[in-house]
């Protein structure tokens, strides 16, 4: 069953990505493989020395090892399908189970030793080191399964109905073993394990396993009773099964390709890009792998339309379709057809350099390329325009990828199209009126505090106030200024929603209480979320109250992992907080205000920018004081 | 033996939608060796109970009758199935070669085909076989798989020769079936090219 078996074994192992994770930091190293796999082999190749012995077996035992081998070699080649993925999984450990039970550990390692050795020479794709695992590991395992069989008091030969624990002990212990092996296997070799654990598939393999089980000791009746004719039926029924099976695998597949699909270009449809792009993006962020995202759009494909006629249209999308694909073969790239002319392509292990200049050769090439009616448009030539996302620690989700690679998008369209622009903050920011228009709008919103709490209104007002003078003193981009200004005009929008009696109570909030107080971040993300201009001020809303040292809420996040401009916004929002006066706390002035943020320093507020507002702080508002003092 | 396997591999290549004329494209390198081998074999059969000169050579002569058709089928690897038939004749090559020229078979499975054959295969005078006794080398590589009912025919065969139809098996399926597609397939490129 072994590489039948390691590919569901995979599948399974692809779902404990937690628990992989944390071993991964520790042996993700070569070597540790090596050893295991050498261990392994050395200790099933001296099992295997101790019990072979090819001079016990009678020549009617030879002409039982060779139908035993041939059977498994062809249980082999037809595997059983599972249709729901491709799980497959063989036979073979029936007839080895049976073997056992019937004529015990010699004759069945020589039964291993000839199909391994032709399973070596006929299946030479496979690297020889996985034959010899596999050998070894069979040879462990049967050794194994045959000793915990004598233990419990089974007998060589007869089927015993009566006392049936021996079998299932020697049952379990030949699958325990396996399932260790490949475990130890998969946690050293550092392989990805895509989605979550999933008992779905547990309990799947878990079955796989009980037929296996169940048809071993079908087969030992069937040998005993009828030697060679057992045998044949036996086998004619798997490779019947698996025909039938493999017919269902191709139609899931194909029904299944359909549902992913774009009917037009053949391209990946949204649905699926969406869904790969989100579990890509956890990958690369488990992982630390750079990771891009690139968005196409065909230049002046309207006016292409009104030229050529909607069927020419859908004929250039399916050529640029066909393009894509063949520009993306042999790469580990998606393809998706995101919109109507919109394309989008998923780079893992990528760059934004390497992105680039895939992207600006890919955009040569489609200029270079005549198709017909493209005179029509004002290029005179096919084109796209592209823009560009690379994964960052601060991205915190898919789609916040996909905004920005818009932005990017929108800025290359703005410089004339036909060009790739990666995603730069230097690039997007807004003009001054549409700056002034979006304050004004989020100053309408944040109006109706004004008479549900007032309190919050002011904070609001001055956190805004303090974020337009500290962004003057940090080096940000203008784009980052203006997001972090409107940011901390908006940032406590969510507490719209928390009741007024818990805004103000002055005792201690009970759990449930803070429970609710916790959710306005969420809250104002959705709030926020309707309008698509305000994209850019999500993080901001909803990671201001995460702490550098991963304590905050809601994600957990911690140091680099919150964008920069949230953790900014954190040590302005407590500053007023704490030098505000509330109805539940004492006020602090501002330099025991500014004391505190020393305290919690790398707790809860990055070192750097803490500091920086302290200088501030002073620069701004103590000087003054003291000058009003003197 | 080998008829049989041939007989079953047309008829399943039949079952499957194959047609015959892929063996007529069947391009074999140094194809005249083969009946040639054939007929000196049928020779030695003929005559080494008659001529004791044949008699006395023919183990030698069977050997280098092996050598040069595991030669043939070598040069022929390219195809499909001929490195199987070269691994089948190989076994039997090798357990022949140990045990001075002739084939092995098992008394016991072969008790079926009836007792003159006993007697002669004892006395060491059937064609190029001779009995397992303690002193052969590699007897499970010898003529020890009996074949009876169901099967039509009885017989005694060797691992080597059902792996030699397994291989004659995989390359009569291959002409069969992708044979013609084959030429097809270079004509229409050819065209193409213009």
């Amino acid at each position: 069953m072994g590489k039948s078996f390691l590919v569901l074994l995979l599948k399974i192992f692809y779902k404990m990505r937690v628990v992989y994770m944390f071993f991964l930091t520790y042996l993700r190293s070569k070597n540790y493989v090596k050893a295991y796999l050498v261990m392994i082999c050395l200790l099933g190749i001296v099992t295997f020395i101790w019990k072979v012995n090819f001079r016990a077996q009678s020549l009617e035992d030879w002409v039982l090892i060779y139908v035993l081998s041939g059977s498994i070699l062809l249980l082999n080649n037809f595997l059983i399908h599972l249709p729901p993925k491709d799980n497959s999984f063989s036979m073979d450990s029936a007839i080895y189970l049976a073997s056992m039970f019937l004529y015990g550990i010699d004759l069945t390692i020589n039964v291993l030793l000839i199909s391994s050795v032709i399973e070596l020479m006929y299946k030479r794709k496979m690297a020889w080191w996985k034959h010899v695992f596999n050998f070894s590991m069979y040879c462990l395992m049967l050794v194994g399964a045959y000793y915990s069989f004598i233990l419990f008091g089974g007998t060589i030969g007869k089927v015993n109905t009566y006392n049936l624990l021996p079998y299932m002990i020697s049952l379990v212990v030949y699958f325990s073993l396996n399932i260790a092996f490949m475990l130890i296997f998969f946690f050293i070799s550092g392989q990805i394990f895509k989605g979550t654990f999933d008992m779905g598939v547990l309990f799947e393999s878990v079955v796989s396993y009980f037929v296996t089980l169940l048809l071993s000791l079908v087969l030992t009746i069937l040998l005993k009773e009828q030697r060679y004719f057992g045998l044949f039926l036996f086998t004619v029924l798997v490779v019947l099964l698996s025909f039938a099976f493999r017919k269902f695998l191709y139609l899931y597949q194909d029904i299944s390709e359909r549902a992913n699909k774009d009917h037009l270009t053949g391209l990946y449809n949204h649905g699926f890009f969406k869904e790969t792009l989100s579990e890509q993006f956890t990958d690369a962020k488990k992982l630390k792998q750079p990771f891009c995202l690139a968005l196409l759009d065909l230049d002046d494909f309207k006016k292409y339309n009104d030229r050529n006629g909607h069927l020419q249209g859908d004929r250039l999308l399916q050529f640029f379709g066909d393009l894509l694909k063949l520009e993306t073969k042999g790469t580990n790239y998606v393809v998706a057809r995101y919109g109507g002319e919109e394309f989008a392509i998923l780079m893992p292990n990528t760059t934004k350099k390497e992105a680039f200049s895939f992207l600006d050769r890919l955009r040569k090439k489609v200029n270079d390329t005549y198709f017909a009616g493209v005179e029509h448009v004002p290029y005179r030539c096919l084109s796209f325009s592209c823009g560009i996302a690379e994964y960052e620690k601060e991205t915190y989700d898919s789609g916040e990828l996909i905004h920005k690679a818009d932005q990017a998008l929108y800025y290359a369209k703005a410089q004339g199209k036909n060009n790739v622009q990666v995603y730069d903050d230097k690039n997007i920011s807004l003009d001054a009126i549409t700056f002034k228009e979006d304050l004004d709008t989020l100053e309408q919103q944040l109006k109706i505090f004004l008479s549900k709490d007032v309190y919050t209104y002011r904070h609001s007002k001055r956190v805004f106030k303090y974020a337009l003078e500290f962004s003057e003193k940090l080096n940000l981009a203008d784009h980052e200024k203006q997001t972090l200004i409107l940011g901390a005009l908006i940032h406590d929008i969510g507490k719209i929603e928390v009741p007024r009696d818990i805004l103000n109570k002055e005792e201690k909030l009970a759990p449930h209480e803070w429970e609710i107080v916790k959710k306005h971040v969420t809250w104002g993300k959705e709030i926020l979320a309707v309008e698509k201009r305000f994209d850019d001020l999500i993080p901001l809303v909803e990671l201001h109250h995460e702490r550098y040292d991963g304590k905050g809420y809601p994600h957990g996040l911690k140091e680099e992992e919150i964008p920069k401009l949230a953790r900014i916004l954190c040590i302005i929002d407590s500053f007023d907080a704490m030098t505000t006066e509330r109805p539940y706390q004492p006020t602090k002035t501002f330099e025991e205000a500014i004391e505190e943020i020393r305290c919690c320093e790398g707790k809860q507020f990055d070192p750097i920018y803490a500091e920086m507002f302290i200088e501030m702080i002073e620069e701004n508002y103590l000087k003054k004081h003291r000058f009003a003092a003197t | 033996m080998v008829y049989d396997g041939i007989l079953l591999s047309l008829l399943i290549g039949f079952f499957r939608g194959g047609s015959l004329k892929g063996l007529a494209y069947m391009k074999l390198r140094g194809g005249w060796l083969f009946p040639i081998l054939l007929g000196i074999e049928v020779c030695i059969f003929l005559l080494q109970n008659k001529v004791s000169m044949i008699g006395e050579l023919s183990n030698a002569l069977f050997i280098i009758i092996y050598v040069i058709g595991l030669v043939f089928l070598w040069m022929n690897r390219h195809h499909p199935g001929f490195i199987v038939i070269f691994a089948g004749v190989l076994l039997n090559f090798f357990v022949m070669a140990v045990n001075g020229g002739r084939m092995p078979v098992s008394i016991e499975a072969a008790q079926f085909l009836g007792r003159e054959y006993i007697e002669a295969l004892k006395a060491g005078v059937y064609g190029k076989h001779e009995a397992i006794t303690g002193a052969t080398w590699l007897p499970f590589l010898g003529d020890i798989i009996p074949l009876s009912p169901p099967y039509p025919r009885r017989q005694v065969i060797s691992i080597g020769d059902v792996v030699m139809n397994v291989g004659a098996f995989i390359f009569i399926q291959h002409l069969m079936l992708h044979g013609t597609n084959k030429e097809a397939t270079s004509v229409q490129t050819l065209h193409e090219g213009r």
